[in-house]
């Protein structure tokens, strides 16, 4: 046992093991439950953190692949380098903080045990796709995380809740079937599913493109689906409101950036400098990135705000990997930008999240009309609140402008005339928007006073809104967020330079001057949008009498109007016609054949003065009667053919 | 040593004539065994004698398995032709997965036929057709195997009617007439392959029989051939021959569909494996019409069967179109003659029988506690039997090919084995059908998870059901269908190596 299989085996099974040690120990008691949750998540940060530290001072030393043979018969293979280590990181410390905060969420809720065994499962299924060395192993895990967050989303059973689980559900078993059949192809043109050797092998003169080009999208809509990118993104904006606040930030944080995960992968091997795959994916980051921004915008509900600013940012994200494949330099522009602005997003949604979390479990709300003015005299709170919002809304002097700012400069590497011109003011756009929602959120929240006198009085004696743990939990968060964001130099491109192999990028990236007048122009062009936007559409548009107003109309959503009717009616319909064809073919032949060249000889006339048991016999031996001389029918053909056949080539042959 | 091999029938055969005879005295006057306690214990006693003879049997019938190559040569027929048997691998094989499901459903009936009448008439027919199976999975040539196969189709009738029904009578009747009506379309192949072979119609690994330019250029062996595809189909659910499996699957007590489903289609294809690869030389048939006609149909079938069963109501009657659907991705993986495919159906041979008998048990469970036959009734049911419904959920996952369980495995072989033949288009259009397929398998299983967990709020658990011979029965195969998807290499490497064997 070596460094690196010691911490990729802990990683990956220690909460496995806590999923069941949790379950059957804490079963009836809450405390013990979610104390045995709270050391078990802990006890995985500390590995993972260990595994850092031993990381930055000796790449050499926990770099490398762990294999355990057997295992669903080729083996599951893990491994660890600069970006695993630091995701596995992101992460464990994501599962430790909400993990923490969900002893107060949940207070005496029932079902608990049932909702820590599989928070604790999917930490495992999460990490070993983040750890995966081959497809084959991310696969597994993949499918397993998808089944076992399903809990997550369906957990509180409420209509909305399981509606939302049920849909989250069929996306992600489209998407994994669909990123099978990806690998299948992969397998059988490249002969391996090494992560490492996939792009020497996609390189090699014998590959078909086309083969991989489908491939590669089959598996991008796998990958596509867990990350909320259009036009997949329907689960996200539902089954995000009605999760837990912890799981939500789960996975809004951590679940969409394994999918961004599997993207890279596939983008950065087997696509490997494929422009028209990079423009593609570019588009897709754009329209994601838009839409999500838009939805965002209309949505009453924080917790749909934020989920759908997760779809808006993971666009972002996208349009950073896309851009890494249609430039043609300074690739590192891309792979930096895209690799920070998945670390903010998931620091920044774990603040957010877990900052809703605690507005509903002392409001018992979600909808802002109803938590408006929650936030007033509470300045720690504000300031937490504060800095993701700020980071997110990519302010500078916060972490969200650095990645943001290196992905506006990728898109411009991107030298394709007017389309670089025009992706660029998408982006400036989305990015006004979200400082705009963001705007709206914490005016409604912390500056604005409920319309309900009463219940601001209470809002504002709530003295014991978050205990201990809870306020750790959320500090702590919102503490490293902070510090992460002050060093874009020392920090942040440091750690963005760990991510370089994994893009399969070599040498060293040049220092970018952030606070540079040409970087500070893009942020400042977004923010003066966002203000403007903020007081021409939020103020007036979308408020009437001082409350705020839901004005996106409710027939114009995708899953409603287009895949569920798709799928669940107009296609098995027209499907099962021919299937009933087939299914009956035989049946209707012999039924022909009843009714015409062998017909039944009439029912003997139903005598009334029968007994029901006499009648029954009656019909029995009708039945077996008809049955023997159907039986003799065939037997007859049987002989005929026979007969035929002997003739024909025994006695003519 | 070797007389062995048909002890097990002979035994089965006693037994079953034994149990049917004392069966007609019980016909007379009918007895309420659950009440009385006299009745209890004679009921006890019945099933220890049963259980013991059957594990006899099994024994028996596991120590030919494992002792490797023996034969016996009964009687000769005519010209050379005998009945004869002879113990190999794939024999072996499906000798083993025969036992194992057989026993866990006994095991689980004498619970579960608390409820019907005629128990020893029950028992009777399945000791016997036990008995008949084994012959049928060692028999040595192909005369000796259809005797037996039509056997089966007679001795496994009874199963299906057992309730008395008129529906379970028509459905018995159906039964019948498919598996006749197939039988005799692989007579006719019988025929035709006899009379070009000069040897006995013997199973030699990778077969014997070559085409000649008699009969028409070999078009008469192939169309021989293909007559036998279709018939033994009939009995492995395939289109066009599939549709007594809908009827018979739904009345049968629920422990004979278990074992109709898992392991009475399953002789089906191996009596297709038999064919195409130990009687006829595949790689004469490989490029053939014969071939693809047969590729499309199991095609058919796949997406035929899934979409059916997505759209049936009676929970019975959707996992009898699943198993339509399911076994014919066996059949496909034989279809595409390549390595790789053919150990993923083998694979899926052992994957699906224990993960159908596992459903159908489950399906018999509900049944059993709530009388509910509709597939939407079953909500909340996972708070009162939660082992019950995780089984089910594992064995779910495992028909859908979720890692990691046992069907993963075997899809996966199917489908790259699949992605490697040399079948043109259908290398994609194979793996895409079976995908498409996994997608409706769970669109039509899930959901009764789905809603036997989370009914919703304000559900209240009524009772809670105890622990018992049942559900340890469907754990078991649970338990099975998981192990054998995380450690699958000592199955994949036997299934190798019988494909080895033959390619």
């Amino acid at each position: 046992m070596n460094t690196n299989s010691i911490i990729t085996f802990t990683l990956v099974f220690l909460p496995l093991l806590g999923a069941f040690v949790t379950y059957f120990c804490g079963k009836k008691n809450i405390k013990v439950l979610s104390s045995l949750a709270q050391i078990f998540t802990a006890l995985v940060f500390f590995v993972s953190a260990a595994g850092l530290v031993l990381f930055i001072n000796d790449p050499g030393q926990v770099e490398g692949v762990s294999v355990i043979g057997e295992i669903c018969g080729r083996g599951i293979a893990f491994s660890l380098n600069g970006f695993r280590v630091v995701y596995a990181f992101i992460a464990a410390f994501m599962w430790m903080m909400t993990t923490l905060m969900s002893e107060q969420y949940f207070g005496h809720h029932h079902n608990q045990a049932r909702y820590y065994f599989f928070i604790l499962l999917t930490e495992c299924a999460t990490l070993g796709v983040f750890l995966g060395n081959d497809l084959y192993t991310i696969f597994i895990f993949f499918e397993i995380m998808s089944f076992t967050s399903y809990v997550w989303v369906a957990q509180e059973e409420t209509k909305g809740a399981l509606r939302a689980a049920e849909t989250y559900l069929a996306v992600a078993v489209i998407g994994g079937l669909s990123m099978l059949m990806g690998i299948f192809m992969i397998y059988h043109e490249l002969g391996t599913l090494d992560v490492d050797a996939l792009r020497e092998s996609a390189m090699a003169a014998n590959t078909s493109p086309a083969v991989l080009f489908v491939a590669s999208i089959l598996m991008a809509i796998g990958f596509g689906a867990k990350a909320g990118a259009f036009p997949l993104h329907i689960w996200l904006p539902k089954a995000h409101p009605v999760a837990p606040a912890p799981a939500s930030a789960l996975l809004s944080g951590i679940l969409t950036k394994s999918g961004i995960f599997g993207v890279i992968v596939v983008t950065c091997n087997i696509m490997s400098g494929d422009k028209t795959w990079g423009i593609l994916i570019l588009v897709i980051g754009l329209i994601t990135m838009f839409m999500g921004a838009v939805l965002a915008l209309f949505s009453v509900n924080i917790k749909r705000v934020l989920a759908c600013s997760s779809m808006s940012q993971i666009g972002f994200i996208l349009t950073g990997i896309g851009a890494y494949n249609a430039m043609h330099a300074e690739h590192f522009l891309a792979s930096s930008g895209s690799m920070l602005h998945m670390i903010n997003h998931s620091l920044i949604k774990l603040v957010l999240f877990m900052a809703a979390g605690v507005i509903f479990f002392n409001t018992q709300a979600l909808d802002i009309n109803d938590v408006r003015g929650f936030g007033r005299k509470k300045p720690v709170f504000a300031l937490i609140f504060l800095t993701g919002a700020l980071s997110i809304a990519g302010i500078p002097g916060f972490s969200g402008y650095v990645s943001k700012t290196l992905l506006h400069e990728s898109i411009l590497e991107v030298e394709m005339g007017s389309f670089t011109r025009i992706a660029e003011a998408v982006f400036l756009i989305s990015g006004g928007i979200t400082l705009c929602y963001m705007t709206k959120l914490f005016v409604a929240i912390f500056v604005e006073k409920n319309a309900d006198e009463v219940l601001q009085a209470k809002y504002d004696d709530l003295k014991n809104y978050m205990n201990p743990k809870t306020a750790f939990a959320l500090t702590g968060s919102a503490l490293l967020l902070f510090v992460w964001g002050i060093f874009p130099h020392r920090l942040m491109e440091k750690v963005a330079g760990f991510g370089a192999d994994f893009y399969r990028l070599s040498g060293e990236s040049e220092a970018i001057p952030y606070f540079a007048w040409n970087n500070l122009k893009g942020g400042l062009i977004s923010v003066s949008i966002g203000i403007i936007l903020y007081f021409a559409i939020v103020r007036c548009l979308l408020m009437k009498n001082g409350r705020y107003l839901d004005r996106w109309p409710k027939w114009w959503d995708l899953e409603n109007a287009v895949y569920r009717p798709l799928l669940l009616t107009i296609l098995p319909t027209i499907a099962a016609v021919f299937s009933r064809v087939f299914d009956s073919l035989v049946d209707g032949i012999v039924l022909g054949l009843r009714n015409t060249l062998y017909k039944d000889s009439p029912l003997p006339g139903k005598k009334k003065e029968m007994s029901m048991r006499s009648l029954r016999v009656k019909e029995d031996v009708d039945i077996i009667r008809r049955s023997i001389s159907y039986g003799f029918f065939l037997f007859a053909v049987g002989v005929i053919i026979t007969v035929v056949y002997i003739f024909v080539f025994h006695f003519g042959g | 040593m070797n007389i062995l091999i048909i002890l097990p029938f002979l035994v089965g055969l006693l037994t079953g004539i034994v149990l049917l005879v004392l069966s007609f005295k019980d016909h007379k006057d009918k007895f309420d065994f659950v009440g009385n306690a006299e009745d209890a214990a004679s009921r006890k006693k019945l099933h220890e004698y049963v259980a013991i003879i059957l594990f006899l049997m099994a024994s028996i019938s596991m120590a030919v398995a494992f002792s490797g190559q023996s034969e016996i040569r009964l009687f000769t027929l005519v010209d050379g032709i005998s009945i004869f048997f002879r113990v190999d691998k794939i024999g072996a094989m499906f000798a083993v997965v025969t036992t194992v499901v057989w026993l866990a459903v006994l095991l689980y009936s004498f619970k579960y036929m608390q409820h019907e009448e005629n128990e020893k008439r029950f028992y009777a027919f399945y000791i016997l057709a036990y008995g008949v199976l084994m012959c049928l999975d060692f028999s040595g040539n192909l005369i000796t195997f259809y005797m037996f196969y039509e056997l089966m189709s007679l001795s496994t009738m009874p199963l299906v009617f057992h309730s008395g029904t008129r529906e379970s009578i028509m459905a018995a009747y159906k039964y019948l007439f498919y598996s006749l009506a197939g039988a005799y379309c692989s007579l006719f192949g019988i025929y035709v392959l006899h009379a070009s072979m000069s040897g006995s119609l013997a199973f030699n690994p990778g077969g014997a029989v070559v085409f000649g330019s008699r009969f028409y250029g070999g078009g008469l062996q192939l169309l021989g051939v293909f007559l036998m595809l279709i018939g033994f189909g009939a009995k492995a659910g395939m289109f066009p021959l599939h549709a007594w499996l809908t009827a018979a699957h739904p009345v049968a007590p629920s422990p004979a569909s278990a074992a109709l489903s898992a392991i009475i289609v399953k002789c089906g294809v191996l009596g297709i494996i038999r064919v195409l690869f130990f009687v006829v030389d595949y790689k004469a048939i490989a490029g053939t019409w014969v071939q693809y006609t047969f590729m499309t149909l199991t095609l058919i079938t796949v997406f035929m069967g899934s979409l059916l069963a997505f759209r049936e109501k009676v929970f019975k009657k959707r996992l009898a179109y699943s198993t339509v659907s399911q076994v014919s991705y066996i059949l496909f993986g034989l279809s595409t003659f390549d390595p790789a495919a053919f150990t993923g159906s083998l694979l899926h041979v052992v994957a699906h029988a224990f993960i159908k008998c596992g459903l159908f048990l489950t399906a018999g469970i509900f049944l059993f506690r709530t009388k509910e036959t509709m597939a939407d009734g079953y909500v909340g049911i996972g708070k009162r039997m939660p082992v019950t419904l995780w089984s089910y959920t594992i064995c779910s996952l495992g028909l859908i090919g979720i890692p990691p369980t046992a069907g993963f495995i075997s899809k996966w072989y199917l489908a790259t084995g699949a992605l490697d033949a040399g079948i043109g288009a259908f290398r994609y259009v194979g793996p895409a059908v079976l995908l498409v397929s996994a997608l409706l398998t769970a669109g039509y299983l899930l959901p009764i998870t789905m809603k036997g967990f989370f009914p919703g709020e304000g559900f209240e658990v009524k009772e809670k059901d105890k622990f018992d011979i049942m559900t340890a029965m469907l754990l078991l195969m649970a338990v099975l269908a998981f192990v054998l998807g995380l450690f699958p290499n000592p199955l994949t490497d036997f299934a190798g190596s019988i494909v080895s064997e033959i390619m």
